[in-house]
Formats: C-alpha cells, structure tokens, sequence
C-alpha cells in the first residue's frame, strides 16, 4: 500500500472517529442522575455574561461535557480496566478488587478526625448523660481494610491507635471491642455494609456487653433483585451482583417505626427501596436523623438510645426484643446540640456505634 | 482550554477543523485568528484584551522599526517595544514576587497585587519580543495584522509553545494560493501568493499521528505521574526510596506533560500546514546537562541563545566574563518559568554544572559514558525537586531526604505499595523517555509486511488509543496542565 493511500486511510478513520464523537457529544440527551455513581449529574450551565465573564460557565461546562459523555459509565469501566489490567494498578480511584470483595483505600489514619469525632462523643456525654442514670457504651465497626487490606498488599489505617485513642478519650463510656467478633464474610462484596444476616453474633455481643440476652429466631428473606453496592458502580467493573437479605419476624412485624424528619410511620424494612438507587436503605429507609422503633411486646420496658451511622439501621432491629423503644439518632444529619429538644435522657442504655471509616472522615458529626 | 479536555476534543477542534477546511484560503488566517482568540477567551474571557493590546503594539512597533531601520530612532522604538512587553510581562508575572521581597528584606507592608497571570503570557510575550527584535536585525515587517496576529495567538502553540520564531515561521503565514487584493498605485490589484503553506495529505496525517501521541503522553503518562507525586507529597511516612521515587516521578511527569504538549501543538501545527520547530528530542539519554539543554524546550534554550546569550557576547569573551554571561541566561531561564526564588536556584544549579562542564567536568564524562549519563539523570532529578518545591526549605527537605538526612527508614509498607501501583506506568515512562521506541517501530516498518500490516492497523491504534484516553478524561477530573503557569 502506498503512503498516501495509508494516511488518506489514518484521515479518513480518525476524521469520521473524532467529528462522529463530536457529534454525538453537540447533540445527545441530557442524563439526569447516574446509577452507578449514585449522585446527580451535571447539567448545561446557564450562558449568561456574569457566568461566561468570570469563567465560571467554562469550568462547569467541563464538568458537564466529563458528566454527560455518550455512555459515560462504560468508558469508566474502559479505564477502570485499563489501570487495573493494562498499567496494572493495584487501585483505581482508591477502589480495589481483592479476593472478590471490592473496598476503598482508607489510608491514613487520621487522628485529628477521631479526635473530633471523640469530642463531638464527649460533649453529648457531658451535656445529656453525665448527671443521669444512662449507662453509656460506644462501639467501632472495623471497615473491610481491616480483613483484607494488608493481607492483600493494601496499605491500612493503624486500627489500633484509633482503637486506643478512642478507649483514651471516652474513659466514662463503656467500651465493646468488635474488631474480633467479625470477620471479612460479615460484608458485602460490592457495598461498605454488613450483612445483616451474618452479624447476629455482632449484635448479640454489644446486647450482652449492654446486659441483655438475644434469643430471636428469625426468618431469612431474600429480596429478588440484584444487589449492587456502592463500590460496584464506582469501581464500575463487571463484579457479580449479591444477594440481599433480611431477618424478619413477628415482633418485627409489630414494631411502629416513626420518622421524626419526614413526620410519617415507616416500616422496619422498607422493600420499595429495593428497587431504588441504593438497596441497602431497606434497612429503616436509609440515611435518617431520627427514628424511634416502639415494640409492644418487648421483654422489658428497658430503652436505647443509639448514636449511629449508616451501619447501624441494619443492626438495630435485631436488638428489639429486648428494648420497648429504641431511638436512633444520627448526628450526620441532626446536630447533636440539639438532641435534648428530641430525647430526654434518664436511664437508657446509650450506645455510640460508629464504623471505623466514618470516624476516619468525620467531618460530617457535628 | 486544555488540549486534554473533552470541550477541546470533541466540541471546538470538530467545530474548528470544519470551519478552517471549508473556509477559502483568503480567509483562512482569519478563522485561525478567531478560533484562536476564542480558544484563548475560552479560559481567560478578560485577560484576552491583553494580548490583543499586546499584539497591536507588536504590530505598530514593526511597522515603525522598519519604517525607521536605517536611523537610531528604529533602534529607539525596538528599545520602547521591549521594555512595554517586558514590563507587562514583569507586572503580571513577577511583581509580587518583587512586591514580597521588598517587604521582606525593608520591613514594608505594601500591599500585593495579587493579578491573576494571564495564560501563556511567557509564551507569547516571547514570541512578540521575538518578532520585533527579528525586524530590528532586517527581517520585514508583517503589514498584515492578521497574519501577525495569528503567528502569536495561534492556539496550537499560544499558551506552551514551542516558542516560534517569526524569522521561522513569517513564509508559513500566507496561506499558499490565496487570492489577496493589493493597493497599488491607487488601483486594487488581485495578487495570488505563489509561496506559503500548504498542507498536503501526509502533513495531515502525520499531524493527526503526532497529536494522539502527545495526547497519550499528557494523559496516560503525566497525569498518572501526576498523581503520584501527589500521593507522595501528601503521605507523612516519608523514606529515602520515597523521595527518590517522587524525584524519578515528577522529572518524568513535567517531561511528558511538556513534551506531550509539544508534540500536540506540533500535530495541530502540520494539520494547518505549519511546521514548527522540534521542542523535545529525548533529553534524558544526555550525557552531559550541555547537552540535555540541547534537547530540553529546545525553542526556549535557542531563544535565550539567540537574543540574549550572544547579544552579551556568548563565549567570545574573557572567560570571566563568558561565565557570568551563563549565569545571567540561566538565572533568566529559571525565572521564566515562574515568579519564586526556587526556579531562579533550579537556573543557577544548572549554570553551576554548566560551568562545572566547560572547565574540566565535560571532558571526564565525554570518555566515561556511563558516568556522564548517571550523572546527568541524578542532576536532573535533583534539579526538578528544586522546580517543585514550594520555597527552599522545602527544597532542602527533599533533596536532604533523597540523601537520608533526617532520620529517614530506607523503605516502608506504604513506599512498597507506591512503587507496586505505579511499576508499570513508571516503566513505561522510562522506555518512553529514550528512542528505544522510536527505533523499534523504525526497524520494523522496514519490513515490507509489517508495513502494510500498520497501514491497517494504525489508525485502529489511534481510534483505540483515543477511546482509552476518552474514558480517562470521562473518569477523571485530574488533568491540571503544569506549564499554564509559565
């Protein structure tokens, strides 16, 4: 083949490659929210001279151009594929794929974080529960990295100084060690949680440390859609979706679950949400400030009240039969400051559980 | 706008290509003029008025040396155009660098002026002192302010060169067959230019070629490179073998940004029918630093060399007076790259080598080779942790960590896992970096068959080659250009 035949062939290809990408990117649809990525995409920014004169219409447009790209989510997966398996980077975007279990660097640990999260801790101790008879507890959920990081080659926070400031910096609380009750099994593949179904052992460990035995038997329930966690659309690589499961029974059944943000009665396991956009808020509808689960037929009339995050809407309905109320409160979203106007504090058991990732970024507790 | 961005790639250069081809030739300046200017507007929607002043006093500033050439009063008007791009370069860029310093060392408190520094403005500010000084020394004056306009706003190489010399690139600016009507003798005349650019079928294609090279050196090597010299500079767990391998990364890193920049503007460049000067030519296989800097921004060295370091006389001096001539390019050279005082030490380290050469080093590591080439791989990476620092003390800290000052552990977990995730993008980089690529692929297309093979399979590498970028750029937003601020 002659020269000029082997360029007019590179200008032909790349010609028809670049002006029918380009064409499609003038004039494709807008996508409103991306799945996999579980966050509201970029939409065109507004042409007016105040935006376009300061720039600020040039920087969001890029963000939209990356944001709304034809079939965004399989050119992540292309570099996804491409770092992993071609540069063979042991992580991309942080996320890495180990023993089939998906997780996200959390690497250093971050002291200053604890420490904020434990004075955040300590003020809620100080202002509601020092003067009264709460007995208090707190408890930390150790993240994947703890099971799989080092073993795979990961770098991983120094558990263990989180651990020992945490135990330094709460001396009037109880503390519950978790670290060797669960195990890497106690996760999903694809998703930061636990598995409700594997962590009864969890919960009846922190029910004894708070004086109460768990007998419950429970039916396991499978939701029939797929699961894909967090990760799966982050790492956005084909990763086998999960079954999910809950435990249910009668006294579950019984339960009146109230959503103090929304005002309105909410179901223990709220089965909608599994066809939404993260299945794991079954689990008492998902990110809440305030929930409180009454159950008429509780043993005792014994109350808790839990400070937690996300890990604890899965964990909290296997305490039930053992507590007539049960109030949870994130103080994510509900500025701790302000817990007195909801709850009043006598004789609770009150437990702070808190996973180990959350307090490693806590900016969020307030 | 970066060339590494998707409103480049898929947005203005489809748009762009598409209103240059099909615009007469006549007219054809004027659409790279524009598309120019907007690619400029694009990230600096104010600060494009001063170029546009910039180049208008370029423009008159020929017009009159010209006008002038054989009375002092050109050389005057040279002087004045000069100090007015200089002194807007030395406003935007370096007066608070001086501001600071005057408050630092008298005790004031004068205020800074904090100026967002124009894009590219080192670029064509060079270029327009380029141009004048070229007038001044006989090349003629471009009447036609279009074709001045675009030899210094030309968005392939406005805002990271290479740094084209008008005397280059002045019979590449008529567009070739382009019909121009002409005043003369109170008549228009129509004149045809007989010489100019063209670009031909191969231009096309090689420009295309040397473009997604570039770009997979931007993307797929500098921004991972990037990266890493980010995770390094941010972990507290430093080690010996840490801050060498940040030294090795960040060499590497402002190596494929630039030269990848270089090649994207020199692809653009053929697409149009400009051919711009090499910027790049494997610096790291030097085996002297006289010589990396003969393949190092090559249009910068040989700017300095020709308007500066001959004007003081180069080497045809006494040899006090040659080594202070090097100091003066190099403390320049440094401070071109950015207003603090650890780019005009990265200057002076290499004048001190340079130096060092010309007085007895260079003959040593002319015999010995392999000293010479480890010699100048240690002093390049050295110097480019005195590029990166933040200020000295930073400098010191990192060069003294490379030697083990500091109570430093060799090697750790965390440095191991570094080395682990990015072996391969480094080997890659490292490959990359001498012509051992380069040769093989020459090698093999000397084969009849594989030759043909290629012609099949190269623009399948390119499409391919720009999806994985594509998906790059989709999933990241890390894509910072470093040389913006130069």
């Amino acid at each position: 083949m002659s020269d000029k035949n082997k360029n007019l062939i590179s200008i032909i290809v790349m010609s028809v490659f670049l002006f029918g990408t380009g064409f499609i990117c003038w004039f494709h649809g807008e996508q409103e929210y991306s799945l996999a990525e579980r966050r509201y995409l970029k939409t065109m920014p507004a042409i007016t001279w105040e935006n376009v004169v300061s720039g600020r219409f040039m920087s969001d447009f890029e963000s939209y151009t990356q944001d709304q790209f034809p079939a965004r989510d399989t050119f992540r997966s292309i570099k996804s594929g491409v770092a992993l398996f071609a540069f063979g980077k042991k992580d991309n975007n942080d996320l890495y794929l180990a023993d089939g279990y998906i997780n996200k660097l959390e690497y250093p640990y971050r002291q200053e974080s604890a420490e904020h999260a434990i004075k955040v801790f300590s003020s809620v101790y100080d202002k509601y529960l020092e003067d009264t008879d709460c007995k208090v507890y707190y408890a930390l959920i150790p993240d994947k990295g703890y099971y799989m990081a080092e073993a795979n080659g990961y770098p991983a926070m120094d558990y263990a100084a989180m651990e020992q400031d945490f135990i330094n910096g709460m001396e009037n609380m109880t503390y519950i060690d978790l670290f060797d009750v669960m195990s890497l099994e106690d996760f999903y593949k694809t998703d930061t949680h636990w598995r409700q179904e594997k962590i009864t052992d969890v919960a009846a460990v922190i029910a004894s440390a708070m004086g109460k035995e768990l007998k419950a038997e429970y039916e396991l329930c499978k939701i029939e859609v797929p699961f894909y966690g967090v990760y799966h659309g982050q790492l956005s690589l084909p990763v086998a979706g999960e079954e999910l499961f809950y435990l249910n029974n009668e006294e579950l059944d019984g339960c009146y679950v109230y959503d103090y943000t929304n005002m309105r009665e909410i179901e223990i396991y709220d089965l909608e949400k599994a066809q939404g956009a993260d299945p794991y808020e079954i689990y008492l509808s998902g990110p809440l400030s305030l929930i409180t689960i009454e159950n008429p037929n509780a043993d005792t009339d014994a109350e808790l009240v839990v400070f937690r995050d996300s890990f604890g809407s899965s964990i909290a309905p296997l305490w039930v039969e053992s507590y007539s109320k049960i109030t949870l409160i994130d103080i994510r979203y509900l500025y701790s400051g302000m817990v007195g106007n909801y709850v009043a504090f006598e004789n609770q058991d009150v437990l702070f559980l808190y996973s180990t990732m959350v307090l490693n970024n806590s900016e969020t507790i307030k | 706008m970066l060339f590494s961005s998707i409103p480049f790639l898929y947005y203005f250069l489809p748009a762009f290509l598409i209103l240059y081809f099909v615009a007469p030739k006549c007219l054809k300046n004027t659409v790279l003029l524009t598309g120019s200017l907007f690619f400029y507007a694009w990230g600096e929607p104010k600060i494009v008025l001063i170029m546009i002043a910039s180049i208008l006093v370029g423009y008159v500033s020929g017009l009159l040396i010209e006008a002038f050439s054989h009375k002092k009063v050109g050389k005057y008007i040279m002087i004045l155009s000069v100090l007015i791009q200089v002194g807007c370069l030395v406003y935007y860029k370096y007066m608070d660098f001086f501001i600071g310093n005057i408050n630092n060392v008298f005790g004031t408190g004068i205020p800074l002026l904090k100026i967002a520094l124009p894009i590219g403005i080192s670029f064509y500010t060079f270029q327009i002192l380029s141009y004048t000084v070229d007038v001044y020394r006989g090349e003629k004056a471009q009447k036609n302010p279009i074709n001045l306009a675009t030899y210094i706003a030309m968005f392939p190489q406005l805002i990271a060169g290479p740094i084209v010399r008008y005397k280059d690139v002045a019979p590449q600016l008529p567009v070739k067959g382009a019909a121009i009507l002409q005043l003369i003798d109170g008549k228009w005349n129509k004149k045809v230019h007989l010489e100019g650019r063209s670009a031909s079928v191969e231009d096309i294609a090689c420009g295309i070629r040397r473009f997604v090279l570039g770009l997979g050196k931007k993307i797929l090597l500098a921004n991972q490179l990037g990266e890493l010299c980010d995770v390094i500079r941010m972990t507290d767990e430093k080690t010996i073998v840490l801050y060498w391998l940040y030294a090795l990364a960040f060499s590497l890193h402002v190596y494929f940004d630039f030269s990848g920049y270089s090649d994207m503007a020199i692809g653009l460049g053929k697409i149009f029918g400009f051919h711009f000067m090499e910027n790049f030519n494997y610096p790291f296989i030097s085996g002297s630093v006289t010589e990396f800097w003969r393949r190092w921004h090559i249009s910068l060295g040989s700017w300095f060399r020709d308007y500066v370091y001959i004007p003081l006389g180069g080497n045809r001096v006494p040899k006090w007076r040659w080594f202070f001539n090097i100091f003066v390019v190099w403390m320049l050279t440094g401070f071109w790259h950015g207003a603090a005082w650890n780019f005009i030490l990265w200057g002076l380290f290499f004048a001190i080598l340079l130096v060092f050469e010309k007085l007895c080093f260079l003959k040593v590591i002319t015999k010995q080779k392999v000293i010479g080439h480890i010699y100048v791989v240690v002093a390049v990476l050295i110097s480019f942790v005195i590029f990166n620092a933040t200020d000295l003390t930073e400098a010191g800290q990192y060069i003294g960590g490379m030697f083990g000052f500091g109570k430093l552990s060799f090697i750790s977990a965390e440095t191991v896992y570094y080395l682990r995730n990015y072996i391969v993008i480094l080997l890659f980089s490292v490959v990359g970096a001498t012509p051992l690529v380069k040769q093989l692929v020459s090698r093999l297309y000397q084969k009849p068959v594989i030759k043909n093979i290629m012609a099949i399979a190269e623009p399948l590498i390119l499409v391919l080659l720009m999806l994985v970028m594509t998906a790059y750029l989709v999933d990241g937003s890390f894509n910072p250009f470093l040389y913006f601020r130069f």
